[in-house]
């Protein structure tokens, strides 16, 4: 497998503040890699300088071979952007807004009508051709920039938050695509607080806080790893936190107060289960664990501003 | 300074765009020229004698014609600029193609450059329907080329201003407290030479001042002497502009 984007030392300033912390990743060829982590984990920061919008303050950041910088128009020319926001030209038709793109990334004329034609009808578009910007829906509108994205036969795309602020519907259209670009064997890099997209989409990710990585791995390792199969919610009042986890405590890998609620972590949760409907408790939960327990236990459970 | 042949893509994706503005804008266009010739020229022109042997519509329409072409590269790079990067936010997705932020913004000074360009013809033309020509067809060619260089001028000087606005209402600052007054005093209207002395320098200060000098001298054909200084302040104030207003625009663009 190939390395595409390799960082080392990979940091941020604004000033006195460090957006980005001397991260270090690799991201390798037909993968799909997350960046996963609340608001403000410098998740877009570090996307933005691997597609050189924004200068790097120190550390090496190695996109197709050469150092990303500002100036790059070799690595711009070869990525595909998805961008957090809707960026549309919104003086432009569907179709002019892909014809003009097309015209930045000096795709000749006849060969961009052809790609158009067949990106439109990836991303279910066609009828919507002529059509003004304000015209579509969020959906639609999030689903031309992935069209605009793949204009240019992209060598890797980023996708900044794809599906914030969509229906179900539309989200899952769009985790299609997604997964359809990757079953084509195109490199795929993700930010995402969704726990659920991260899961649904990435091959590996990195847990992002605080400009730093907190954890890399499989989805299904972290969750392994730092949380066991299963999780055990017991909402009730913490005066009988120390009784339960001595009747409990035994069959769990770990145990976590939260708030009001008592989370016990297990491989496997049928003893607690058991035990559970002896004790005939009002408000419990038993579930898989997800992505979500292994973020909120890497990034705390109280609340980030 | 990193400019490429990609500044003509920025430009091309104005022109289709201005297909939505372009019936408003000829309007307004024709309507602002008219408003001026037909007050000042001959309104007041009654009163005003000959100028030099010739109507005081002559001495008008070349400084009319500039002040036009000013307003509307100025107006073209402070809100049409303006509303591009921050509402449509157009300049995040440009730079993030093989367009630089330096392709980016030249494109938006040519752009309006060529604005002013269409504003201050449709200012000729009515200017023509009224029997005011430039005197020869070299003339003619002579004051496109002018007209061109600035508007580049004008509106580089209004990519510096919005490099640093907040909000729509800063412009008000520059339209108000220096475009407006730069009208009244940059000899659009009537000559300086009544003005005392320390006015007359002051007016030497401003782009307009120099801009309509040379517009006047070549629309008639009539080449002072000191028209190598206006030209010479011109293109030094066009190329500081240009550079500054790049460069700041930049540094607001990438972060």
């Amino acid at each position: 497998m190939t390395t595409i984007i390799k960082a080392e030392g990979l940091t941020k300033k604004y000033g006195d503040f460090t957006a980005v912390d001397r991260i270090s990743f690799e991201i390798q060829e037909g993968e799909c890699f997350g960046f996963l982590g609340p608001n403000g984990a410098g998740k877009t920061t570090t996307i933005r300088m691997i597609h050189c919008v924004s200068p790097k303050t120190s550390g090496s950041l190695l996109v197709n071979g050469v150092q990303a910088g500002i100036d790059n128009r070799a690595i711009k020319a070869v990525t595909g952007i998805i961008p957090q926001e809707i960026t549309l030209d919104i003086d432009l038709t569907v179709r002019e807004n892909l014809l003009v793109f097309a015209r930045f990334f000096d795709i000749p004329r006849r060969e961009a009508r052809t790609r158009i034609d067949e990106l439109l009808k990836f991303v279910e578009l066609e009828a919507k051709r002529d059509c003004k910007i304000d015209q579509l829906s969020t959906g639609m509108k999030r689903r031309l920039l992935i069209a605009r994205a793949l204009l240019n036969r992209p060598l890797f795309i980023i996708a900044d938050e794809p599906t914030t602020g969509l229906d179900p519907q539309a989200r899952h259209l769009i985790w299609q695509r997604l997964r359809q670009l990757k079953s084509q064997g195109t490199t795929l890099i993700l930010t995402t607080q969704y726990m659920e997209e991260a899961q649904q989409l990435c091959d590996r990710l990195v847990v992002m806080h605080q400009g730093k990585i907190l954890k890399e791995g499989t989805p299904n390792r972290l969750i392994d790893d730092l949380i066991g199969r299963e999780v055990v919610e017991i909402r009730i009042a913490a005066d009988r936190d120390e009784a339960l986890i001595g009747t409990l405590g035994a069959g769990a890998c770990g145990h976590e107060r939260v708030g009001d609620t008592l989370y016990f972590y297990c491989r496997d949760g049928h003893d607690i289960r058991r035990k559970l409907i002896e004790l005939d408790l009002p408000n419990t939960v038993h579930r898989p664990a997800t992505l979500e327990d292994v973020f909120l236990k890497l990034t705390g459970r109280s609340l980030i501003e | 300074m990193n400019i490429s042949y990609r500044v003509a893509h920025v430009f091309v994706r104005n022109l289709i765009s201005y297909k939505r503005f372009i019936v408003t804008t000829f309007i307004a266009s024709l309507i602002q020229p008219l408003f001026y010739l037909v007050t000042f020229g001959i309104g007041m022109g009654a009163y005003m004698g000959a100028f030099g042997g010739k109507s005081y519509l002559f001495f008008l329409v070349p400084g009319v014609i500039i002040s036009s072409v000013m307003m509307s590269s100025t107006f073209e790079c402070l809100y049409g600029t303006f509303v591009k990067m921050i509402h449509e936010r157009l300049y995040d997705s440009l730079i993030a193609t093989p367009v630089s932020a330096e392709d980016a913004i030249t494109g938006d000074i040519l752009w309006a450059s060529f604005r002013g360009l269409i504003s201050g013809g449709l200012m000729m033309a009515v200017a023509a329907a009224m029997g005011i020509f430039p005197v020869s067809l070299l003339s003619l060619l002579l004051l496109l080329i002018v007209m061109a260089f600035i508007g580049i001028l004008f509106a580089s000087l209004a990519m510096i201003v919005t490099s640093y606005a907040p909000n729509f209402d800063f412009f008000n600052y520059y339209t108000e407290l220096v475009i407006t007054p730069m009208l009244f005093f940059s000899g659009v209207f009537f000559p300086l030479d009544n003005f005392p002395a320390w006015m007359k320098t002051l007016a030497q200060f401003f782009p307009l001042t120099h801009a309509v000098a040379i517009a006047r001298a070549v629309y008639s054909g009539v080449y002072p002497r000191r028209l190598l200084f206006n030209i010479g302040v011109g293109i030094l104030l066009g190329v500081l502009a240009f550079v500054i207003g790049v460069r700041r625009m930049k540094k607001r663009l990438i972060k």
